[in-house]
């Protein structure tokens, strides 16, 4: 994803601490596409990325009170993120179970050529393939978290992660094609 | 540029376009009326005590009452067997 540098201030984060509308609004704005571009690799459907975006926030909101280091906002929004993406894949497999089956009920990708590019539509349909946490995986480290954060973030060693991440490429790379390479 | 790469980048501006104008304010406005209409623990704790009592009241009151009433036949049929046993006695 474009960008990974960090698009915060400590000073900014304790403002939102504080409870000031302002520096929460400009936190929004800061990360929306962010975590937007993120929920839409771990979900997969165009039609979720702004409900569940607008959940991440508002759980960002109320509870960055209760984040100790102001200089880790970055790597706990994006934990926060990571988390609230799967919960929601595990309440929509649950909900399968209990109801009838519905289009909107289904976890499906978008068909391809639901959006306007080839490119696009491969990685779609190659992240589709991998399980829930691998596309988090993968969306985190597109995102610059480093293997140490994720590691923190997953409960897990550095080592494992790496292992992890390796086989999750893999699987991308032997889904993702692309009909035109350059 | 590697395809991946601009993938991940395309992806990116994809879903971004996908939230709409004022999308900040509206999280702002969403997170505060949620924690207007958020209920307290102490009224969740006194809604769980509150539901707990009614439970176990209904079901104490349940239990009394089909024991009062099993009590209540079975007095009965000891009652008939005992005149039944009274009429065989004087005929």
């Amino acid at each position: 994803m474009e960008s990974t540098q960090p698009t915060f201030s400590v000073d900014l984060v304790r403002r939102a601490q504080r409870g000031e509308p302002d520096a929460q609004r400009e936190l929004i704005v800061a990360y929306q596409h962010r975590v937007a571009g993120f929920v839409y690799a771990i979900i997969g459907r165009s039609d979720s990325i702004e409900d569940i975006a607008q959940l991440i926030f508002i759980k960002m909101v109320r509870a960055l009170d209760r984040l100790q280091a102001p200089s880790q906002f970055e790597s706990w929004l994006f934990r926060l993120a990571r988390n609230t993406c799967i919960d929601h894949l595990r309440r929509q497999k649950l909900r399968r179970i209990f109801t009838p089956f519905a289009p909107e009920h289904e976890n499906v990708p978008e068909p391809a050529g639901a959006v306007d590019s080839e490119e696009l539509d491969a990685l779609r349909y190659a992240l589709a393939q991998l399980r829930p946490q691998d596309r988090a995986l993968l969306a985190l480290v597109q995102e610059g978290r480093s293997h140490a954060e994720i590691a923190v973030t997953l409960r897990s060693s550095v080592a494992a992660v790496k292992a992890r991440l390796h086989r999750a490429r893999e699987h991308l790379r032997e889904h993702y094609q692309p009909h035109h390479e350059n | 540029m590697k395809t991946e790469t601009r993938a991940w980048n395309h992806l990116q501006r994809h879903a971004a376009s996908q939230l709409n104008p004022g999308f900040a304010d509206r999280v702002l406005r969403a997170a505060r009326a949620g924690a207007e209409a958020a209920p307290s623990l102490l009224s969740i704790f006194a809604l769980s005590a509150a539901t707990a009592v009614l439970c176990f009241a209904a079901v104490t009151l349940y239990s009394a009452s089909s024991r009062d009433s099993a009590e209540r036949d079975s007095i009965a049929g000891w009652q008939r067997i005992a005149a039944d046993s009274d009429d065989f006695a004087v005929n």
